[in-house]
Formats: structure tokens, C-alpha cells, sequence
């Protein structure tokens, strides 16, 4: 490039020799530099400058992906968020001062006391590994950073690279230019950004990369049928099955899609290709995450896989028959009879596996996908996660904006112009959709394919416009007399003498789109900041006249059970902590966000709804040394476990039907004034909670007593504790500690 | 080998075969038995019967289809299903003691009453529809006045739809954008 600048100089130079030496030095600096600056001097065609506006428009979305991410590491400090992630940060620091071979054989006895987890079998390693590979990588090259900083700041590098992959499939969808804008929606979309800020160091951070790399991969092999991409893409796989139990979802959509494929006539060659080796090298990689097993083929939500696999090839033998036969009447025949053995044959292997308990039926997480009612009545503890409330169209509205009204368009032009990469994107969109509407956090699964349809909406109606404004010049300078411009112009839909006002209005609607664009922008910065980079351990409110309060009381609590208990001490409290109090107080836990052991749960539960002589009983048996409870009544904080009373009401009586609901309620509602149940009033979770509480006067105006979050005046105001004795309590009142008293002596 | 040796042998008797294949040469032994037992008497009618064939709908066809369970699943159904909210919430003047209704559900992002969730999903679907005609305005051969129709139909679908859009949002969560 420098080489192309020096004859222009060198021109310059020779033409200004004839003037005084001080003026034509300045005058020669000056062109200098704006030559160097221009563009159009460095000569190049129009090719490597549309290389160069792709490849800088890349990175301008790659930076901004990362950078809108930082909103939380800014406001308050780099730590980890939420209740899964310190789970996921404890694994990390283990693997990366242990090493491999114990991470994966660990044995952890400090939750789910007494009955301890099998960590190496029961979590995916993906994202923890993918952590302590960047992290030995950066301390090879001699930065020595902590491991917190790299889990803080995992999610937001792999939403970097997951715009990157977008702005590839984009290209591979529809062209380059929707590529392009795919990539840059997909890097500030409110619904990927809720799971992947800075310190949510979760599974779906990863996840959601692996899983549009999969999607790219295979349907990068579909087009071109070639061995290496399919091979790729079952690599891809790989990668999902250990970063996130949502990779049921691609081992379901694939053969959805290649069913798809096959009814409407489109088999080919290279579909056949693509979809064995993808199976059948990514079954076999994904039987090597211990917590997987043999599930691809004992499951009933890996079965369509398999089915589609066995059609597949009988697809491939009638294929085969057809070429070797020449009478199509036969064929017919033939081909009756082998779809309806083979179908015959496929349904029966089905019954007999899933009759005789080989094949076991779809688990409750997933079914209640398929039947929504099914949580709300069977499964409480799916149902009480908030996450998996179905979802309401203000929550889509708050994390789409703009694409929700693009998404319908760009179906539309999928349609329009079928191939076989449009009509994955097609189905991709439609059950993501599906899904998303079924339980709010999969909303996230959804936000690749809504970004992607949109962007080909925008890329072809931006293209149709610009379309409008360019084409007019060219018939302008050529004018009406030849034919073939005309007739150009007139399959675009143009007539000649409304040019002006047609331009007028495309330049318009053009100006329109980048309005709509840019306050797409406006809403999803807007929504980043204030709704979803709030770390959920520290709390934050506006005080009275406007300045910013911070609630740091979880950790506080966490510390002072860190330094202020014995080292095996245990500690119960119900499970949304559990994570937190192993992975900061580093004390033994009950039960944990794990939820894999409900009676352990339900035991906690009924202890929490007892009366406290009998909860003692239960702790006694639990081994249990600390009981730890969050009140919000002091603060106005609504998340505490008075509002969650009720569901460990319900968990616990669905496995002690001495607990029962209606015990707790006043005619159907949940009361904690001088109305409430008499068993609501004395139950372990009550006193606990409002213990010296009835002395606090915590608003002005108001008596003693008086309950913020619930925004009532407490019914029982003189507790007193027999078996527990407050141990502490944290400054704002939000996190209490008690301690359990050993038993009497018996003489 | 063998499908080509096949092939030539029923090539010869092909024609034969497949000519008077209903009657006279079956080895069904259940056919046999219905052509003596019921069929002796009964004469079946001529009748002018074809087996259904499938064939699969146009990309359009199923396109209407998408966009109808679009609207269902956007409008918050699945919400509606599992957590039975009103049709539309009511408040009590605390004044007159009059009822009054409440369209939008206040206070929380994830909740609605069912009409508002229809009337916003209503409303994307209007704006999808809107960009979806003003490219049928573009890209045809129709007559000036048709594509006229459709562009200012387009244009006007989606400055409606967004306008309402927002507004919802607004005075669903009154901290928007402040």
C-alpha cells in the first residue's frame, strides 16, 4: 500500500519544485498526510475495500459484544453472580489447583450432608475446562492473572466469538451482508445478554457458542456434503453435550430437520453424508462425558435420532433398488412394502425397549416442555424455579424489541427462497420459538435464530431499497430509448416518470430502517444497564434523595461463617443458598441448588413448617450446627424465604403428608399479620425470621414490627427460642444465623 | 444379478399380470374367501374411488400457517394455559366505589391479562405483515395502482404497529427508557 502512495507524492513534489522551498514544504507535508488518509489513494479495488469494511465492521461488533457486557464489572466489582455460578467457580478452582485426574474422580462431602455428590460424574466439564485452558494459556504466556478474573470475564469472550460464528452462518443462510448484520444484533440482544454478562459464569455462556457452531457446521456440510465439515460439526457436538444439558435439543432438531428434508423431496448425496457421520462420530464422543453415558441409546429423548438414522438408510437402499431396477410399477410396490416393514419394524423395536424398561421415557424437565401442565401439577420444584414460568409478552418484548416484528419478514423471505440451509433456519426459529414460549429462560435458545431471520429480513428489505434509489440514476443517464435498461427497470417493478417521488420515498423508508435500527440500539443498552447486570448478591436501592445504596449483606454473612464456625460445622438452610455458603462460608451444606435428592429437600422443608420442638428432632438427625434464613421484612427485599415459605410447604408435603397447605393458609391466603394460621405463627421459619423483629421500628409512621416486604404489621411479636440461639444476624437484617443448642444434659 | 433376472422374467408376463391382477390368479386366501362368501350375492358398485395421495402445500400455504401459531405463541398462550390469568384485571375506585378495568397487569415484567397479551401480539404480527407488503410492492409486475396500495399499506402497518408497540411497553413498565 505504501508503495502505491509514493508516485503520487513523488508527482506532487516534481509539480511544487518551482515555488519558494518553505511554502512547498508545507504545502507538500500537508498533501501528504491527506493523501495517506484518503481512501481513494490507496488505490484499491472494490473487492479488497469491501474486505476491508466487512473485516473492520467484524471487529467493531466483536469489541462491542465484549464491551457491553462490562456494565456490572464497572458499577460494582469483578465477582461472580446469581447462585449456579459459584457452584461452577468452586469446580474451576479446584480443577485448576488439582489437576485433571482429581477433578474428574471427586468425591465432594461438604454438600448434601450426609449423603455427599459425585462431582466428576454429575456436571458437564465443558465450560469449567474451557476456563482452565484460557486460564493456563494466559499463565504460559507469563500473565499472571487470578482464576476469578478469567471466569468473570468467560461468558463475555465467548459471546464475542459467537458474533463471529453468527456472521459466518449468516453468510452461509442468505449472503454476506445479512451476515453481517446477524452478527451485529446478535452481539447487543437483550436475550443473550441476560446469561452471558461479565460474572455470570454459567453453562449457557458456553453453551450457546457450541451450539450455533453445531448448527453452522452442519449445515455448512449439508450444503456441500463434504466428510471434513460433517466430521466438524460432530466435534461441534461434542463440545455442546459438555458444556450444557440443553444439547438434548440439537440431537432432537437434526433429525426434525432431516425428516423435514425428507418429505419434501429434498435427499440427496450430501444430506446422507452429513447426518451419519454427525450421529454416529458425535454419539460415540458424546458417550464420553461420564454424566451423558449410554443415554443416546437408553433414552427415550435420543431416540428420534436413531429412528431418523435407521430411515436414513432405508432411504439409501430403496435409493439404490430404484437405480438397479427399471420397471416403475414394481418399484412402486416395493416401495410400499419396505416404508411399511420398516415402519412396522421401527415401532415395535420402540414398544418392546421402552415396555421392557431398556428405553427409559422422556425425564420431567423435558416432558414438562412438551406438556406445560404437567410441572405445575407433579414436579414442584421445577415449578417453583421462577425461571420456568411460562412466558408473558412483555418479557419477549423486553428481550427482541424490533425483532419481534422482523422475525414474521424475515420467515417470509425464507419461504420464498427455500434451499435446504433456509429451511433449517426455518425450523430452528419455529421450535426455538416454541420453546421459548413455554419457559422464560429458554428464551436464549431462541435469540440465535431470531437474530438470524431478522437479519435477512433487514438485509433484503435494505437491499430492495437501496436497490430503488441506485437504479434510478442508472435509468436516468441512459434514458428511456434503450431497451434493455428499461426493461431492467421495469422487472424491479419502476416506471419512469415517477422517478423522483419513488427515489424520494426509498431514501425515506431507508432513513426509517436506520431510525428503527438505531433505537433498537437505545433499548437494548438500556435494558442491559438496569435490568440485567445486577449481580443478585449485592443488592442495590435509591435512597431518599436519590443517591445509590449498596445491600453487601450475603457476604457479609458468608464471611462471618467462614471465620466465626468451626470448620465442620453444617450448616441448613433451604437450597437457593446452598451453592454460596460452600463456595464462600466453605462450611458443609444440607441441601444445594443441585435438587437432585427430593426427600433430602422435603426433609429441610418439613423441618422449616414445623413446630420448633419437632424440627430440633430433625436437625439433631441431620447432624445440623447452624440454621441460616433471609428476611427481607427490614429492608423491603421481596426474594426471602417468607415469600418462598410456601413452596417448601408444598415440596416438603409431597413427601411428609403431615405437612399440609391448607395448615398455613387463612382462607386461601397466605397471611403473616395477627390473621395468620396459629401453625403459620409458631412454625420454625416464622420465628426464625422475626426473631427480636417485634421490637425494630422500621418505618416511620408505623408501629414496631411492621413487615416492608409484605407490608403488614407482624402477628407474633414476643418469640422465644428454645432449642436455637441467634448467632448473628447482618447489618440490614437480610441474612440471619442462628445456632443450634446442644440437648439438655439428662440429669 | 438377481433384480435384473427378475426384472426380464416379470417383463414378459408383465402385462398379463398386472392387466387382470385384482381377479382370477390371487393367492390371497382371505380374498378368495370374500369373493365366495359376501360377493357371491352382493354386486359392489361401480364407484369412481382414488387413494388419497399426499401432497405437501405450497411454501405460501404453510406460511400462513406459521404466522397464525406465531401470533398464538407471541400473544403469551402458553402463559394464558398454565397460569389462567383474567381477561382483564379490575381496580376499585377507592372515591366512588365504581369498578374499573385494568388492561395491562402492573408491576412485574413476566405477567398479563389475556386480552393485553393479544392485542401485543397482535401487533407485532401487524408490523411483520407491514414490511412483508412492502416488499410484495416492490418486487412484482402489477399494475401501479395495486403496488401503490401495498407500499403505503406497509409503510403504514409498521409506523402503527411500532408506534403501539411502545406505547404498550410504556405504560406496561412506566421506568422505560428513563
Amino acid at each position: 500500500m505504501v508503495g502505491k502512495v509514493e508516485p503520487v507524492n513523488g508527482n506532487v513534489k516534481s509539480g511544487s519544485n518551482q515555488s519558494t522551498p518553505a511554502a512547498t514544504q508545507a504545502a507538500t507535508l500537508k498533501s501528504d498526510l491527506l493523501n495517506s488518509l484518503s481512501l481513494k489513494s490507496l488505490k484499491l479495488k472494490t473487492k479488497q475495500q469491501e474486505l476491508l469494511i466487512r473485516v473492520s465492521i467484524l471487529c467493531l461488533v466483536y469489541v462491542l459484544a465484549f464491551m457491553t457486557r462490562l456494565f456490572s464489572v464497572l458499577r460494582y466489582e469483578s465477582m461472580i453472580h446469581e447462585f449456579d455460578p459459584y457452584f461452577n467457580y468452586r469446580t474451576t478452582l479446584f480443577l485448576t489447583q488439582k489437576g485433571f485426574y482429581e477433578f474428574w474422580n471427586w468425591f465432594d462431602y461438604e454438600s448434601w450432608y450426609p449423603l455427599g455428590r459425585i462431582v466428576g460424574g454429575t456436571l458437564y466439564p465443558g465450560l469449567m475446562v474451557t476456563a482452565a485452558i484460557i486460564y493456563w494459556v494466559l499463565r504460559f504466556l507469563r500473565f499472571a492473572v487470578h482464576i476469578r478474573e478469567v471466569c468473570v470475564l468467560t461468558a463475555p469472550f465467548f459471546a464475542s466469538n459467537t458474533t463471529l460464528v453468527a456472521y459466518f452462518f449468516g453468510k452461509e443462510i442468505w449472503d454476506s451482508g445479512a451476515g453481517l448484520v446477524a452478527a451485529a444484533l446478535i452481539a447487543i440482544c437483550p436475550g443473550y445478554i441476560s446469561r452471558s454478562v461479565a460474572g455470570s459464569y454459567d453453562n449457557e455462556g458456553v453453551a450457546i457458542f457450541a451450539l450455533l457452531l453445531t448448527f453452522y457446521l452442519f449445515v455448512k456440510a449439508v450444503n456441500t456434503g463434504s466428510l471434513a465439515w460433517a466430521l466438524a460439526s460432530a466435534f461441534g457436538y461434542f463440545y455442546m453435550v459438555s458444556a450444557w444439558g440443553g444439547y438434548v435439543f440439537i440431537i432432537n432438531l437434526i433429525p426434525l430437520y432431516v425428516l423435514v428434508l425428507l418429505i419434501t423431496g429434498r435427499y440427496s448425496m450430501r444430506l446422507y453424508v452429513a447426518y451419519n457421520c454427525m450421529y454416529v462420530v458425535g454419539m460415540l464422543l458424546a458417550m464420553q462425558i461420564r454424566f451423558v453415558g449410554f443415554q443416546h441409546v437408553q433414552s427415550g429423548e435420543h431416540m428420534a435420532a436413531m429412528g431418523v438414522f435407521f430411515l436414513m438408510q432405508v432411504f439409501y437402499f430403496l435409493d439404490w433398488v430404484k437405480h438397479l431396477l427399471s420397471d416403475t410399477k414394481l418399484f412402486q410396490a416395493f416401495l410400499r412394502i419396505t416404508v411399511t416393514c420398516a415402519v412396522g419394524v421401527g415401532a415395535i423395536a420402540l414398544g418392546v425397549g421402552t415396555a421392557s424398561g431398556y428405553i427409559s421415557p422422556w425425564t420431567g424437565r423435558f416432558y414438562s416442555l412438551l406438556d406445560p401442565t404437567y410441572a405445575k401439577d407433579h414436579i414442584p420444584i421445577i415449578a417453583s424455579v421462577s425461571e420456568h414460568q411460562p412466558t408473558a409478552w412483555s418479557s419477549f418484548m423486553f428481550d427482541f424489541h424490533i425483532l419481534l416484528f422482523l422475525f414474521p419478514a424475515g420467515l417470509y423471505f425464507c419461504f420464498k427462497r427455500l434451499t435446504d440451509a433456509t429451511i433449517f433456519i426455518v425450523m430452528y426459529g419455529l421450535t426455538s420459538m416454541y420453546f421459548a414460549g413455554v419457559m422464560v429462560r429458554l428464551i436464549l435458545v431462541a435469540t440465535p435464530a431470531v437474530c438470524l431471520i431478522s437479519a435477512i429480513a433487514v438485509s433484503a428489505t435494505i437491499k430492495n431499497l437501496t436497490l430503488l434509489v441506485r437504479a434510478k440514476n442508472k435509468a436516468v443517464s441512459s434514458g428511456s430509448s434503450r431497451g434493455t435498461s428499461s426493461a431492467k427497470g421495469s422487472s424491479k417493478g419502476l416506471i419512469d416518470h415517477s422517478q423522483p417521488f419513488q427515489r424520494n420515498g426509498a431514501i425515506v423508508l431507508l432513513l426509517g430502517a436506520f431510525y428503527l435500527l438505531s433505537k433498537y440500539a437505545t433499548h437494548c443498552t438500556w435494558v442491559t444497564s438496569e435490568a440485567y447486570s445486577s449481580p443478585s448478591i449485592v443488592l442495590s436501592a435509591r435512597g431518599a434523595h436519590g443517591n445509590r445504596i449498596i445491600f453487601d449483606d450475603y457476604r457479609e454473612a458468608y464471611f462471618w461463617l467462614r471465620q466465626n464456625t468451626p470448620p465442620d460445622a453444617k450448616v441448613m438452610s433451604w437450597w437457593d443458598y446452598g451453592y454460596q455458603i460452600t463456595a464462600m462460608g466453605n462450611r458443609t451444606v444440607i441441601v444445594d441448588n443441585n435438587t437432585w435428592n427430593n426427600t433430602h429437600i422435603a426433609t429441610v422443608g418439613r423441618a422449616m413448617s414445623s413446630y420448633e420442638d419437632e424440627a430440633f428432632e430433625i436437625m439433631r438427625s441431620l447432624d445440623v450446627d447452624y440454621v441460616l434464613v433471609v428476611f427481607g421484612g427490614v429492608t423491603g427485599y421481596s426474594s426471602d424465604d417468607i415469600n418462598k415459605f410456601l413452596w417448601m410447604v408444598r415440596i416438603g408435603g409431597g413427601v411428609f403428608p403431615v405437612i399440609k397447605e391448607p395448615d398455613y393458609l387463612v382462607n386461601g391466603e397466605y397471611r403473616v399479620d395477627k390473621g395468620a394460621a396459629p401453625k403459620m405463627l409458631n412454625c420454625l421459619m416464622y420465628k426464625l425470621s422475626y426473631y427480636r423483629f417485634g421490637e425494630l421500628t422500621t418505618e416511620y409512621g408505623k408501629p414496631p414490627g411492621y413487615d416492608r416486604a409484605r407490608g403488614v404489621e407482624i402477628g407474633n411479636k414476643d418469640i422465644k427460642l428454645e432449642y436455637l440461639e441467634e448467632a448473628f444476624t447482618t447489618s440490614n437484617w437480610i441474612v440471619r444465623i442462628y445456632k443450634v443448642k446442644p440437648p439438655n444434659n439428662r440429669w | 444379478m438377481r433384480p435384473k433376472s427378475e426384472n426380464q422374467n416379470l417383463s414378459t408376463t408383465s402385462s398379463s399380470s398386472i392387466s387382470d391382477a385384482p381377479s382370477s390368479t390371487s393367492i390371497d386366501p382371505i380374498f378368495l374367501i370374500l369373493r365366495i362368501l359376501p360377493f357371491s350375492f352382493l354386486r359392489p358398485p361401480r364407484l369412481r374411488l382414488k387413494i388419497p395421495t399426499f401432497t405437501l402445500p405450497s411454501p405460501m400455504t404453510v406460511y400462513a400457517l406459521v404466522l397464525l401459531t406465531y401470533f398464538m405463541v407471541v400473544s403469551g398462550i402458553v402463559y394464558d394455559v398454565i397460569v389462567e390469568p383474567p381477561g382483564i384485571g379490575s381496580t376499585q375506585d377507592r372515591v366512588t366505589g365504581s369498578v374499573r378495568p385494568v388492561v395491562f397487569l402492573p408491576g412485574r415484567v413476566n405477567g398479563q391479562y389475556i386480552i393485553e397479551g393479544l392485542s401485543s401480539g397482535f401487533m407485532f404480527v401487524m408490523g411483520g405483515i407491514g414490511i412483508v407488503l412492502m416488499d410484495l410492492a416492490l418486487d412484482r409486475n402489477r399494475a401501479k395502482s395495486v403496488k401503490l396500495s401495498y407500499a403505503s399499506a406497509g409503510i403504514t402497518s409498521v409506523v402503527i404497529a411500532y408506534m403501539m408497540s411502545m406505547l404498550f411497553i410504556r405504560i406496561k413498565i412506566p421506568a422505560y427508557l428513563r
